[in-house]
């Protein structure tokens, strides 16, 4: 096994633990962080492609994201240390819409999010939109993820983006959609930036909106 | 309050006689009645119970054996999202009385008990015991209202769905239907959480279950397949409620795309396939469940 394997299989296996130590012995070693980084990324769309394939489910693609954010909260602070910070972190809002307290999916795609290196404020379940805004105001957001599972929740979407409008900030932030009922057509009604089939695809749309 | 029919023939042997046929949907009902978000469905047992009612009844109208109470989202832990963890035991209870008012002769009310929508690590933090408490309590509360059978569905994830049918075991001896919910992969139907249903249906059955059914998530033209994979599992009989299609959003409204026609049609094709208990989930509706009734009147299992 090459040493790329090894990075790669902690990630994929969902090892936590080894994918912490070994992200240790790159930073003690001063070997290239951002290179190692990559290595990891190209796991965790791995595991991504398994998910969408039907070989990993649910545990499996929470255990691989957590493997990853352990990785990467040993990694960040070395790349902004060393002073080779040349990735530029974009910071994400997400939560589900105030009257539906599903999150699932919501904390799957945060966690995707997260292990793809961004840094996200999961608000929760239940959040008004107020909320998100001001949020987003706060830590200077590129984006805001806003999930409703309910058909009567939805609705939520579009005021979150009728008031960015109002307040004359929708051009700030990139906003996208998420829930089982949300379609195409919904997205392009209220004019949302984007929506995704699953988790996966929303952290390849997300990193596609923000490059 | 109707008095309880006590020689009434327990829903089990009625399965092995006939195919059974099942209510169709609360959930999507209520919402097109205006019920909004944030608001468990549970609290139109005692704010609408007029209307909840009327439902119960259009069901049975319809020909359903069998009506499913407006208790989906009545355990603890689901009712305490929402703020209203104070009324589990006053929704649970009303919503049994509610459906027991418009039972007929010969209909059964079974108390339906729903996912907790928490997860057990690694993808939440919930723990085994706190599944097991949390239907303990509203199983209590349903067997006590004297339901005739349990209906618990829409699990995904099958130490859950063990969990509450141990809670129910636990202090009911009435009949257990328990259905989990399967997505389409390309490799076949699993839960969301990896388990197929060889897995599900085994550990149900050894739980003690006395009906292993499929319910939501995928369309009647889906649920045709899934039949003979239960079947391979068990002996117990086979309980399918699919929803009417993948739902979609047409100039703001949920729209579910298959007709009752088709429905009818996809679940005859079930019935061939040896299913002994048919209804509906999300999107269907009265006029499903009389198609169905009268396509499969008399029907012996």
């Amino acid at each position: 096994m090459d040493s790329n394997e090894k990075y790669k299989e902690a990630i994929i296996s969902g090892d936590r633990e080894l994918a912490k130590k070994l992200a240790e012995e790159v930073v003690k070693n001063k070997e290239d962080i951002n290179k190692i980084i990559e290595v990891f990324s190209e796991a965790i769309r791995h595991v991504g492609d398994l998910f969408e394939e039907g070989e990993f489910f649910l545990p499996e693609l929470m255990r691989s994201a957590e493997a990853m954010k352990g990785a990467m909260e040993i990694l960040t602070p070395a790349l902004i240390e060393g002073g080779k910070k040349e990735r530029i972190v974009n910071k994400v809002i997400i939560g589900t819409i105030e009257g539906d307290i599903h999150d699932i999916g919501k904390t799957l795609v945060a966690s995707m999010l997260q292990a793809e290196g961004f840094e996200v404020f999961d608000l929760g379940a239940d959040v008004p939109v107020d909320t998100f805004i001001e949020k987003a105001i706060e830590v200077d957001a590129q984006l805001i993820c806003i999930s409703a599972l309910l058909t009567t929740t939805m609705v939520g979407q579009k005021i979150l983006i009728e008031k960015l409008k109002e307040k004359g900030i929708r051009d700030k932030f990139k906003v996208l959609i998420g829930g089982a009922p949300v379609t195409k057509n919904w997205m392009d009604e209220i004019g949302a930036d984007g929506t995704a089939e699953n988790a996966i695809s929303a952290v390849k749309l997300a990193s596609k909106l923000l490059s | 309050m109707k008095v309880l029919d006590m020689e009434a023939k327990s829903i089990l042997d009625l399965i092995n006689e006939r195919i059974v046929v099942l209510d169709g949907a609360m959930g999507s009902t209520l919402i097109a009645a205006g019920l909004k978000g944030g608001i468990p469905p549970e609290s139109w047992n005692i704010e609408r119970s007029e209307l909840i009612k009327k439902v119960h009844s259009d069901y049975f109208a319809a020909g359903a054996d069998v009506v499913l109470t407006n208790t989906f989202g009545g355990t603890r832990i689901k009712l305490e999202a929402l703020k209203h963890g104070d009324k589990v035991e006053e929704y649970n209870t009303a919503a049994v009385e509610i459906a027991r008012d418009v039972c007929p002769k010969g209909g059964y009310v079974a108390g339906d008990i729903g996912p907790t929508g928490k997860f057990l690590p690694p993808v939440g933090k919930i723990t085994i015991d706190d599944f097991y408490e949390n239907f303990l309590e509203q199983a209590k509360i349903l067997a006590d209202s004297n339901v005739d059978l349990f209906f618990i569905e829409t699990m995904s994830d099958i130490n859950e769905a063990v969990s509450a049918v141990k809670a129910v075991k636990k202090v009911s001896n009435a009949p257990i239907i328990a259905s989990i919910t399967y997505q389409k992969t390309k490799r076949g139907y699993f839960t969301i959480m990896g388990n197929t249903i060889e897995d599900c249906t085994m550990a149900l059955v050894f739980a003690g279950a006395d009906v292993i059914g499929a319910n939501c998530t995928i369309g009647s033209d889906d649920m045709i397949d899934i039949i003979p994979l239960l079947k391979k599992a068990t002996k117990l009989p086979i309980c399918a409620k699919p929803n009417a299609g993948i739902p979609e959003l047409r100039a703001g409204e949920t729209f579910y795309p298959t007709t009752p026609k088709q429905f009818t049609q996809d679940i005859l094709q079930m019935i061939e396939k040896e299913a002994n208990v048919v209804g509906g989930c999300c999107g269907t509706s009265p006029e499903f469940i009389k198609m169905i009734a009268e396509a499969v009147k008399g029907r012996i299992t």
